[in-house]
């Protein structure tokens, strides 16, 4: 070990100075050992430079970081004066927006944790999070939450102040427990009056060991649980990420995925921070496609549902063009393709590619907002091989990572010069894995979480005896040291025939057919395997129209008999792959337009088994009749 | 058990490049009053048109007593028995009132019948009798309205289209325009499509109803039905039975359609 404040030997990659031996703490990016620091020392020497746009009454709109340290400090100096202690949580329930950034730095500035709420939560989560984590203030964005505030107010006696961002539709609210944003600013400014310096005190004072940010866990199985990160955690993630996938002060990023989650704060705040490039907020979740092709990012990371929307965006666009504009389409994908094997077999270039992709899939690459792209990255959820390659075939490169809130986000990454499709990629440098009992994936790295909050039991099922860090996945590595996950260890079914089964290898393979959104495998103590599946409405809906399949609404599309044999023949195909007892004997189509709101879907639009067993179980006891 | 007499599948119309309807199905059953709702450009309209011929169909079905009748000239689906009432009433300015109605039974050949059907127009609507002679052009928007309907009438058909018929008249007009729609409905037998922004007053005569978004429809059920569901409640009545605990509420959830 080093001793605390001298600063292990240094390497410089990709413009900024991390550790040079990554298997050893504490790490340190350009000398410093949390993420405040480190931000601080980046407003101070970027200045005026953009570090977010937004859309403002449809302009983009530049702020710098002098912007971004000075509306943090205020914010963080209100906080102390109304009270905020060393260690203590605040929440933030908001869509992704540069305050949220402000409010994240601010309070880990200070000292304190904060902790993201799901902007799609419903008003019992909200009360279950903020009484869980302690939180003694909360953020918010605009009516809608302070709406969601105010219905569960009452069960929530430890909080002692909330914030709102916005006030449209608010001028006339007055309410002792909530302050809007520009009166926690003017308390900020009379605080900076006093010129004590607090606000930089407090940035020195916090240590790499503290908990700088709780990330609730989406709650698939149980009730969530917030996963302690601290400050060491995020600072050899930002190094051994930028060390795979660098990331520079020209790079022009779009932010759309909720910030709560692990994977878009480590890719809009940690590697910004740690790299200098600018952040693009979306207008909203809904806009995301026009602003991708409006800002046209260099680094664009999304998760595999996005990343299938664009593809069926483009199939539909060519399902819909003239026969020639067909004839030309396929001629340049299968150029495309060859470009693609000429590549993994180090040949050259062949020259059909170089052509179409002058004259077609470089427009396509600019409508789709990907003509200025370096890289594509995907994670969070399993991702079709298939599409990766079509992507690849069309000029787009996509890397596949895999990583988890309890590790900040990363653990393997495929990268330039080391990659194989169908794997999430090899180990991040100065990090190891292994697989462990039950086939389940284990990993020791600088940025292993600290615990769960309040927790100890849980944290203590983490990690094995020698110290690992359970991952709770199934998976294998290869000879060459390359990842894949297999399944979900919780997951495990046993039939009553007593065979134990893999769900998610089944869901997985499902899940890649574009008709497909979603599915849960059942089966658990059950004479055979079934599945529930949800459709993906977009691609259904398409595929119902163009064969002449009527339908009115979502329900009757779901009871089509041709829609339903549609899935069959999916299901079909993938039961050939598995053994006997694996093969799903029935299936059922969720006919309810699901939505982030529900109780049955994560924010993230994953189905949770337990909601949805407990949900639809007449639909399930339906199949086993 | 009522026979469909208009069945429209999988229809997809187009204002050039623009799919306007993305695969619209819909049942109508004889004599029943079918609602479409739907916020500004949905595609309502755009179906209506779709059906009465002034529109082609770039695909789909529509047929009327099982015979297919898409793409057919105007002229000749008015003579299968389908009328339609253009929003904005359409009427000819300079004609009087009766050469207005008159017109509407262009197309037919009985004509000692056509004297008894102008009658009956006037008996539902009496105020069109008293200024028969008058130029239509001068007429109010309400007069106006309820010619409109009665030269659709004039041509005798199995299915009115109806299109906003409660479009620029006060509320208590459309009450009344509505109340003799449904009594048309229940005296004469007329089957009909009802496309309309006032969500309310449809849902009351009608027996069942289609919601309409972005070219699809989205939800269909039975008016009883539809008139209950949060969704309608929230974006089309206006209502909000949860208010917050503000007491006011600017921001809207999200649909659902369920």
């Amino acid at each position: 070990m080093v001793s605390k404040g001298k600063i292990p030997e240094q390497v410089e990659v990709a413009g900024i100075k991390i550790n040079k031996n990554l298997s050893e703490g504490p790490y340190f990016v350009d000398g410093k050992d949390t993420l405040a620091k480190l931000w601080k020392l980046r407003c101070e020497t970027s200045g005026h430079k953009v570090a977010h746009r937004e859309k403002k009454f449809g302009i983009w709109s530049s702020y710098s970081w002098d912007n971004f340290y000075k509306c943090s400090r205020l914010i963080g100096l209100a906080l102390i004066s109304m009270g905020l202690n060393r260690g203590e949580v605040v929440s933030i329930l908001s869509e992704d927006s540069k305050e949220w950034i402000y409010t994240d730095l601010a309070i880990q500035s200070v000292g304190g944790i904060s902790s993201g709420v799901y902007p799609t939560d419903s008003a019992r989560q909200l009360a279950y999070l903020v009484n869980d984590s302690d939180s003694k203030f909360l953020f918010l964005e605009n009516d809608e939450q302070l709406d969601k505030y105010l219905s569960v107010a009452d069960q929530m006696p430890k909080l002692s102040k909330v914030i709102v961002y916005e006030k449209d539709g608010l001028a006339d609210f007055n309410d002792p427990r909530v302050i809007f944003l520009d009166e926690l600013y003017e308390i900020g400014e009379m605080e900076l009056e006093k010129l004590n310096g607090s606000f930089e005190e407090s940035i020195e004072e916090g240590s790499s060991d503290d908990t700088s940010i709780l990330i609730y866990t989406s709650g698939t199985t149980g009730d969530p649980k917030g996963v302690e990160i601290t400050g060491n955690n995020i600072m050899f993630s930002i190094s051994a990420g930028g060390q795979s996938l660098p990331v520079n002060n020209m790079d022009e990023q779009l932010c759309f995925l909720p910030l709560c989650h692990i994977l878009e704060r480590l890719i809009s705040v940690f590697q910004p921070i740690g790299a200098g490039s600018v952040i693009n907020f979306a207008e909203s979740p809904e806009t995301v496609f026009d602003n991708l092709r409006e800002i046209s990012p260099t680094i664009f990371t999304a998760v595999p549902r996005v990343w299938e929307r664009l593809y069926s965006r483009v199939s539909i666009m060519i399902g819909d063009a003239t026969p020639f504009g067909r004839w030309a389409f396929n001629t340049a994908l299968s150029a495309g393709m060859k470009k693609v094997r000429a590549e993994d077999q180090n040949k050259s270039i062949p020259l059909s590619y170089l052509f179409w992709n002058l004259v077609l899939l470089r427009n396509m690459r600019r409508m789709l907002g990907m003509d200025n792209l370096r890289r594509g990255t995907t994670g969070a959820a399993p991702i079709s091989p298939e599409l990766l390659t079509w992507f690849r075939a069309i000029g787009v490169k996509i890397f596949e990572g895999y990583g988890m809130s309890e590790s900040a986000g990363i653990i393997s990454l495929n990268y330039q010069g080391n990659e194989k499709n169908g794997t999430v990629g090899s180990v991040i440098p100065g990090a190891k894995l292994r697989i462990g009992e039950n086939d389940e994936i284990q990993y020791k790295g600088g940025n292993c979480f600290k615990g769960y909050w309040r927790k100890p039991e849980k944290t203590n099922e983490t990690f094995t005896s020698d110290g690992w860090m359970r991952t709770g996945d199934i998976g294998l590595i290869d000879s060459e040291g390359f990842l894949t996950i297999t399944g979900r260890m919780k997951d495990i079914i046993i039939t009553a025939g007593g065979k134990n089964i893999t769900p998610s290898e089944i869901e997985n393979r499902l899940k890649f057919s574009p008709y497909i959104s979603d599915t849960i495998i059942i089966g658990d103590k059950r004479k055979f395997v079934s599945c529930l599946v949800m459709i993906d409405q977009e691609n259904v809906e398409k595929f119902a129209q163009d064969n002449r399949i009527s339908f009115s609404d979502f329900a009757s599309l779901c009871a089509a008999k041709e829609i339903v044999e549609l899935i069959g023949n999916i299901v079909e195909d993938v039961n050939r792959d598995f053994a006997r007892v694996e093969q799903i004997k029935k299936f059922r189509l969720i006919d309810i337009l699901l939505t982030a709101e529900d109780d049955e879907l994560t924010a993230t639009m994953k189905l949770k088994r337990g909601f949805v067993e407990e949900k639809h179980k007449t639909l399930i006891d339906e199949m086993y009749l | 058990m009522k026979n469909p007499i208009l069945k429209i599948d999988n229809l997809e119309s187009y204002y050039g490049p623009i799919m306007a309807i993305r695969g619209v199905s819909l049942v109508v059953n004889e004599g029943q009053i079918v609602t479409v709702l739907g916020a500004n450009g949905a595609g309502k309209t755009t179906l209506l048109k779709t059906i009465s011929g002034i529109m082609d169909p770039e695909k789909g079905t529509i047929s009327l007593m099982g015979e297919n009748i898409q793409g057919i000239e105007p002229d000749k689906i008015v003579k299968k028995g389908i009328t339609h009432v253009p929003e904005g009433r359409e009427v000819f300015p300079i004609l009087t009132v009766e050469e207005n109605l008159k017109m509407g039974a262009f197309s037919r050949t009985d004509r000692e019948n056509i004297l008894v059907d102008l009658n009956l127009v006037y008996d539902y609507f009496p105020i069109l009798r008293s200024c028969k002679l008058q130029q239509a052009g001068t007429l109010s928007g309400g007069q106006q309205q309820m010619m409109a309907i009665g030269r659709g009438l004039m041509a005798r058909p199995k299915v009115m289209l109806l299109d906003e018929p409660s479009l620029g008249l006060s509320p208590l007009l459309t009450k009344d325009i509505f109340k003799i729609i449904k009594r048309l409905n229940v005296e004469q037998g007329v089957t009909m499509i009802l496309v309309e922004q006032n969500a309310k007053v449809a849902l009351n005569i009608a027996n069942y109803g289609y919601v309409m978004e972005l070219g699809r429809i989205v939800m269909s059920d039975e008016s009883s039905k539809l008139i209950n569901s949060k969704d309608i409640q929230e974006f089309y009545l206006g209502q909000n039975n949860e208010p917050s605990e503000r007491g006011q509420k600017r921001w809207k959830q999200k649909k659902t359609w369920r």
